[in-house]
C-alpha cells in the first residue's frame, strides 16, 4: 500500500525529475566521471594500459609527496602564502566597508565603489598585463622613481618582493568586491545603536569600535572560516599569470605544481593525481571542519 | 537655520580619513588602467620621450591597426569567446535554472539528489582525471568542451533555489488548481517573478565565459580554435608577436610592442567596462543573495 502512495508521489512529481535530468546528465558524466579517475592516485598510470588496467601501487605516490624535496616545499609555499592572505588580504574588506559607510557624499561613495569593484570582473589574465605594463622595468612607475633620483625596483622579478606583490595586487583587484557583504551587514545594524552612541557623547572611531564591528563579527566570522576552508588553494589564477622564471621557486604553490608536473614534463599522471587529490582532500575536511565551528558560532550551518 | 547650519557641518576627523583613504584606493586602481589606454594610444618615440604621460603625446591608432595585422588571430579569438560565452551562458543557464526550480519543490529522494549534488562542491577528480576524461571524449580543441567543463556553478544554483522557495506558494497552489503541471508553473510563475534573479545570474555567467582562459589554455592547443583571454596571453608572452621583451626598440622594428600589448590589452576589456557601470547593480544583487544564506 505504502509503495503504491510513493509510486504516486513519484508519478505526480515527473514534471520536476524531467528538470533535473539535465543537470544530473552533466553532474554524472562530467563531475563524478573524472572522480573514477581518482583512483590513478593508486595507481601506476601506463597509457597503453589504461585508467582501470595500469598497475595498483597502494600509497606509494602518496608517499612521494612527502619525499620530494620539491613537493613539500609547494607544501610549504602553499600554506605560508594563504596564511599571509589571511593577515593581509582578508582585513581589507572590512577595512573598505567601514570607510564606505563612514565617507560622506552619497554621488560620491557610490562612484568611489564602482571604481574599487570594477577589477573583479576582469580576468586575472587581464589584470596581470595592466599591473605588468605598470610596473615593469621600463613602466610607469619605475619611470617616476628613476625622475625622482630613486633606484628602480623590479617588481615582478624579485623573490623577495613577489609575495607582497601578491597580496598587495590581489587587494587592488578585490578589495572593493569583498567591502560589498560587509557593507550588507553593516546596514542591516539598528540606526538607533548609533544614535544613542552619538547622544552619549561616543566619538566616530568609538562608534565604529563598539558598535560596527561588534554589529558585523558573525559576519566576519563566517568570511573567515570561508577563507581558512580554502587554505591549499592558494590562489592559482593570480600566481600563474604574474609567475616568472625569476621568481619560480617562491611561486610555486601545489596547483602551480600539479599544473607544471602534468603540461611541462613527461607526466606521471598517477603521481600528479595523488598531489590533487591530497589538496582536494585537505580542503575539505578544512571546510567541514570550519562548517562545524560555525555552527557552534552561530547556530547556523552553511551546508547541509 | 537649522537646516543651512546642518548642510555646513564641518565633516570630522575620521570622514576626512575615511574619503583621503578611498580617493587614493580609488587613484591606484584608475592609474594603471588610465596607464594602460595612454600607452595603446602613443607611438613608440613618444612612449620614450614621456613613459607616464596623462595623455598620448603622439595620438595614434597604429597599435590597434598592428594588433589586427600582426596578431591576426584577434578576430578568430573574439569568435570563440562570443560563441563560448553565448552558447556557454544559454545552456549553462537553462540546465542551473531548471535544476534550481526543481530543487525549489518538494518531491521524492529530493534530499538524496540534492546531496549528490552537494558533494561535486566539496569534491572533485582534480585536473589529470578531469583532462583526461575530456581527451577521451574527444572533446579537446572543441568549444563544446570549453563550454562544458565550466557549465554549471552549483554554488549558483542553490542561490537560486532558495531564491525561488521565497516565491509565494499560493501563486503556485493557485495555478495548479488550474490544472497547471509543474512545468506550466515554471514557465507562467517562476521565470516572470524570478527575472531579476535569472537575469543576475546570467550576466555573472557571461562575465564568466568572457574571463574564462584556464580550460580554453588546456583544451585548445591546436590553434584552429582560440579564446580572447587566450589571444592576450599569447600577446604578453610574445607568442603571438614574436619576441617583445620589454620595449627595446631596435632601429628596424617599426612598431611598439608595448604599446599593442595595451591595445590588445584594452580590446579584451572593453565589452565589461562598457556594461559594468550601467548593470552594477545587478552584479551587487548576486553576492548580495549568496551572503543571506551564508
Amino acid at each position: 500500500m505504502k509503495k503504491k502512495n510513493l509510486m504516486q508521489e513519484i508519478w505526480k512529481a515527473r514534471y520536476l525529475y524531467l528538470c533535473l535530468i539535465p543537470l544530473f546528465v552533466w553532474l554524472v558524466i562530467f563531475q563524478y566521471g573524472p572522480m573514477y579517475g581518482v583512483i590513478l592516485a593508486f595507481k601506476k598510470y601506463s597509457a597503453k594500459l589504461g585508467i582501470w588496467g595500469s598497475q595498483w601501487v597502494g600509497l606509494s605516490n602518496f608517499k612521494r609527496i612527502f619525499m620530494t624535496p620539491i613537493a613539500t616545499k609547494a607544501i610549504v609555499n602553499t600554506l605560508q602564502i594563504s596564511i599571509s592572505r589571511l593577515v593581509w588580504e582578508f582585513p581589507m574588506g572590512i577595512l573598505v566597508a567601514i570607510l564606505l559607510t563612514e565617507m560622506p557624499g552619497k554621488r560620491g561613495k557610490k562612484v568611489i565603489q564602482t571604481v574599487l569593484t570594477f577589477p573583479h570582473f576582469l580576468s586575472w589574465v587581464v589584470v596581470a598585463c595592466i599591473l605588468r605594463n605598470f610596473l615593469g622595468s621600463d613602466g610607469a612607475v619605475n619611470v617616476l622613481f628613476e625622475q625622482l633620483g630613486l633606484d628602480t625596483v623590479n617588481f615582478l622579478g624579485s623573490e623577495r618582493l613577489f609575495r607582497p606583490l601578491l597580496y598587495a595586487t590581489a587587494n587592488w583587484k578585490e578589495m572593493g568586491w569583498s567591502a560589498i557583504i560587509y557593507m550588507a551587514a553593516i546596514a542591516g545594524i539598528d540606526p538607533t545603536l548609533y544614535e544613542a552612541a552619538e547622544c552619549d557623547g561616543a566619538s566616530r572611531l568609538k562608534r565604529i569600535w563598539h558598535i560596527t564591528l561588534p554589529g558585523i563579527r558573525t559576519t566576519i566570522a563566517i568570511m573567515f572560516i570561508l577563507a581558512v576552508g580554502g587554505i591549499m588553494s592558494a590562489g592559482f589564477d593570480q600566481i600563474f599569470n604574474m609567475n616568472n622564471a625569476m621568481v619560480a621557486d617562491t611561486a610555486r604553490i601545489l596547483d602551480i605544481y600539479v599544473y607544471d608536473l602534468t603540461f611541462k614534463s613527461v607526466p606521471d599522471y598517477g603521481f600528479t593525481t595523488a598531489v590533487g587529490m591530497f589538496t582536494a582532500v585537505i580542503n575539505l575536511v578544512m571546510l567541514l571542519g570550519a562548517n562545524q565551528v560555525v555552527y557552534r558560532l552561530t547556530g547556523e550551518k552553511m551546508f547541509r | 537655520m537649522k537646516k543651512i547650519k546642518m548642510r555646513h557641518k564641518r565633516w570630522d576627523g575620521v570622514q576626512i580619513v575615511a574619503t583621503v583613504l578611498l580617493l587614493i584606493f580609488s587613484g591606484l586602481i584608475l592609474i594603471p588602467f588610465w596607464n594602460a589606454v595612454v600607452i595603446s594610444l602613443e607611438s613608440a618615440r613618444a612612449y620614450s620621450l614621456h613613459p607616464f604621460s596623462f595623455l598620448p603625446a603622439e595620438f595614434t591608432l597604429d597599435n590597434y591597426k598592428e594588433m589586427f595585422e600582426k596578431g591576426g588571430g584577434l578576430l578568430l579569438a573574439y569568435q570563440g569567446t562570443l560563441i563560448t560565452t553565448f552558447f556557454g551562458t544559454a545552456a549553462g543557464m537553462t540546465v542551473s535554472v531548471l535544476g534550481a526550480y526543481a530543487f525549489s519543490r518538494q518531491f521524492p529522494g529530493k534530499k538524496l539528489f540534492f546531496r549528490v549534488m552537494l558533494f561535486t562542491m566539496f569534491f572533485g577528480g582534480g585536473l589529470v582525471p578531469t583532462y583526461l576524461l575530456y581527451r577521451n571524449l574527444g572533446l579537446l580543441n572543441t568549444y563544446a568542451g570549453v563550454i562544458i567543463v565550466s557549465l554549471v556553478s552549483v554554488y549558483n544554483i542553490i542561490i537560486m533555489k532558495n531564491g525561488f522557495e521565497g516565491t509565494p506558494m499560493e501563486l503556485q497552489e493557485a495555478a495548479m488548481i488550474d490544472g497547471a503541471n509543474d512545468l506550466v508553473i515554471f514557465g507562467r510563475v517562476m521565470l516572470p517573478l524570478q527575472k531579476p534573479l535569472i537575469a543576475t545570474f546570467t550576466l555573472f555567467s557571461m562575465v564568466g565565459y568572457w574571463n574564462n582562459w584556464y580550460w580554453p589554455m588546456l583544451m585548445l592547443t591546436k590553434g584552429n580554435k582560440n579564446v580572447l583571454q587566450l589571444f592576450l596571453r599569447g600577446v604578453v608572452n610574445g607568442t603571438i608577436l614574436g619576441n617583445t621583451s620589454g620595449a627595446s626598440m631596435a632601429a628596424e622594428q617599426q612598431w611598439f610592442p608595448q604599446g599593442v600589448k595595451m591595445a590588445s590589452v584594452f580590446m579584451v576589456m572593453l565589452p565589461i567596462m562598457l556594461v559594468y557601470p550601467f548593470l552594477q547593480k545587478y552584479f551587487t544583487r548576486g553576492i548580495l543573495l549568496g551572503a543571506v544564506k551564508a
